[in-house]
Order: C-alpha cells, then structure tokens, then sequence
C-alpha cells in the first residue's frame, strides 16, 4: 500500500512537470505578440487558515490555528511559511492518544499560472521545511490479546512525554486568487515525508502538529483553506 | 483544461490522505502452547482423548476433543491463570504464574504482552508429569510445555 502511493506521488509529481512546460512554452510566444508591461503588486501577504477552527468546532477531538505568510521576491517566486498551534485525540482501537503543540513551516513557492493582464492568481508549487515542538499523552489503552476469554481491561493512567520534536518535509500544491483589491482565498494541499520524528518510549506519535496524522510509512497529507491580505510595499 | 488538470491532481492527493493504514497484521499477545507426550515414551507425541480445558471460573475453551497440542490464552490482568484440563472425568488443574510485560506494537494492533518469570505448576492425576521448555512466553513458534500422560 505504501509503495502505492509513493508511485502515485511521482506520477502526479511527472504530470506537474508537464503542466510547467506548457506554461513556459506560451509564456515565450506572448512576450513576442505582446510588448506592453502590466504591473502586479509585490509585498508581504497575511492571513489565515480558517479550514482549522471550523474543524475545531464540528470535531471534538481536534482544535488548531494556523497563521500564513509570504513575501513575494520574483515574478514566480514567493518565500512562503505557515505558523501554528494544533492539539488532535487519536482514539485508536487499543489506543487513545493525545498530541498537543505548536509547528512552523518554511519554504519556496513557484505560480506556474500566467496571468492576464494585472491580474495576480496563483497556481503554485512548492516546497516546505516543517518542524514541530510537542508533546503526547497516553490517555488510555488496553493490551491486545486478539481473544475474549479473559475480560478486557481498559488502563486508564495518562502518561505525558513533552519536548518531543519532529522534522519532516513537504511538496505543496495550491491556488490563490485575489477576490477584493488584495485580499486573496487559496487552497492547497500538501504531501509530507518525515525526515525524523520523537516517539515516545514503548509507544508511537500517532499525530504531530503540523504534520497531521503519522501512517505508517511515515508520510502525511494536509490541507489549508486560507484568507489573506496583500501589504503591497511596490509595484513591478 | 490545465485548471482542471490541477484540480485533479490536487483532489487525488487530498483523497489518497484518507486512505487508512488501521489493519493489524503483526504478532500480538502470544498463547501458551501446550503440546501433549507418551509418559512413556517421551518424545513421541500422544494425542490426549475427550479433552476438556476451561480457565478456573470461565467458559470452556475446548469441549471433549482429542488434542495433541493446544494454544491458550493467558490472562494479562492477572499473574497467574488457572486452567483445568480434563480427559473423561478426570480433572487436573494446571497454575501458570508470570510476569506480563506490555510492549507496544503499531497504531492498529496496539500493545501486546509478552510473558516473562513463566512457572507451570500442575496437579498430577491423569498428568503424570510436566516439562517447561521455557520461562518467557514470546511468540507461538514451539510449544512452551511439555505435558506428559
């Protein structure tokens, strides 16, 4: 199942590489049609992820808050980072865990889209450093004996391990698109791969803020819905 | 149509996180494995007639089978299980003590015991004797008592 999806990642990775070279491609034919210069703001944008409070409301078992931000520095390229504090109950079969803490998350990303005119959407790919501070707490388990014989007993002492942390990496793919006068909505999606992560002695971290949910292979999806704020400090 | 290309992609990635790895398949808790000898001739395995094993206050595990070996359950709230074992109508009752260490295993499986201090002690009716191959009880890859008859 795992080298599934490491197949499926690379082939969506390959697809994308395909949808780069087209744009490049058009984007050489238009500067020799069209000669006039439309200007687009370059500045620090701000915002937030507001898919994470509304989870934190219809789930009782998580609440998070995410700030992002990025600082446009070329015609394709913004330096991009997400900042933000999570706490998520993993109830398990045998398990009920809790992971609480707080993450940030570094990188590029590159708009692939053209736009027309001024407009200034994105369709972005990017990369992203994460590093998460946290801790985790056993709430409860009981000992899997795969038989009924005996009564199931459930061991409910929690048991914290704090200053655990986790570094991981992440491939982002997303939108933007500027709805008022700077003021933008976007939506990405992101694959992440864990470069090492604190497991707490004789038990596992099923969650790590930032990360989501751990599989086993060591990977993890998220997910942003943001609302942000352009600070244009000039136009180019 | 290059949207649409992303939107896919983007919604294929999203989905692929749903996927669940929730499927224990690693070894849990082991059972003690009891395997059954000629008193004898004891390395020839005999097959024990009519055998009835229920744990001491619990339902029956095993109703008037003819068994060479069988796996059981311990109890891993409790240091020690007691089984009663009998053929026809004679009963001997046969008191494991251990000590049950937990040991976490996966997401899905959670934690599994293994068993380690393990002494079987049995009463010697229709049992004539008993040989404890081992004191931990980690995995049903041999039998960890030899009961002979």
């Amino acid at each position: 199942m795992n080298q599934q999806r490491i197949f499926r990642f690379f082939i969506s990775l390959f697809l994308m590489l395909f949808l780069v070279d087209g744009n490049a491609q058009e984007e050489d034919q238009e500067i020799e049609q069209d000669s006039t210069l439309y200007k687009t703001n370059y500045g620090l944008r701000l915002g937030a992820d507001i898919s994470k409070p509304v989870r934190g409301l219809l789930q009782d078992f998580y609440s998070g808050f995410e700030l992002v931000g990025d600082y446009r520095i070329s015609k394709k390229w913004y330096v991009a980072t997400e900042l933000g504090v999570e706490e998520q109950t993993s109830n398990e079969d045998f398990t009920n865990s809790t992971s609480k803490g707080q993450y940030i998350r570094l990188g590029m990303n590159y708009n692939t889209y053209d736009n027309w005119l001024d407009m200034n959407n994105e369709i972005y790919m990017g990369f992203r450093y994460g590093f998460a501070l946290f801790e985790q707490t056993l709430n409860s388990y009981s000992i899997n004996t795969g038989d009924t014989t005996f009564d199931t007993v459930v061991i409910d002492n929690p048991v914290t391990v704090d200053g655990l942390t986790a570094h991981w990496t992440e491939f982002v793919i997303g939108l933007k698109a500027e709805v008022y006068d700077n003021v933008f909505i976007g939506i990405s999606g992101s694959y992440k791969i864990m470069i090492s992560v604190d497991d707490p002695a004789n038990f596992k971290t099923h969650f790590a803020p930032g990360f989501n949910r751990v599989y086993a292979s060591n990977t993890g999806f998220g997910f942003n819905y943001t609302i942000s704020y352009l600070i244009p400090f000039k136009k180019k | 149509m290059k949207k649409y290309l992303f939107l896919l992609l983007l919604t294929v990635i999203i989905v692929g996180g749903c996927e669940k790895d929730d499927f224990c398949i690693d070894e849990i808790t082991p059972n003690l494995i009891l395997r059954f000898y000629d008193f004898d001739n004891q390395t020839t395995s005999l097959t024990v007639s009519d055998l009835t094993i229920w744990p001491e206050g619990r339902d029956t595990i095993v109703n008037g089978q003819a068994l060479d070996s069988i796996a059981l359950p311990l109890d891993v709230n409790s240091a020690q299980t007691v089984y009663n074992l009998s053929t026809g109508s004679i009963v001997d009752q046969l008191v494991i003590d251990y000590t049950t260490n937990e040991i976490f295993v996966s997401r899905s499986c959670g934690f599994k015991a293994e068993f380690t201090d393990v002494l079987a002690t049995p009463t010697t009716n229709w049992i004539l004797s008993i040989d404890q191959t081992t004191t931990t009880i980690e995995d049903e890859s041999a039998a960890h008592i030899q009961i002979f008859h």
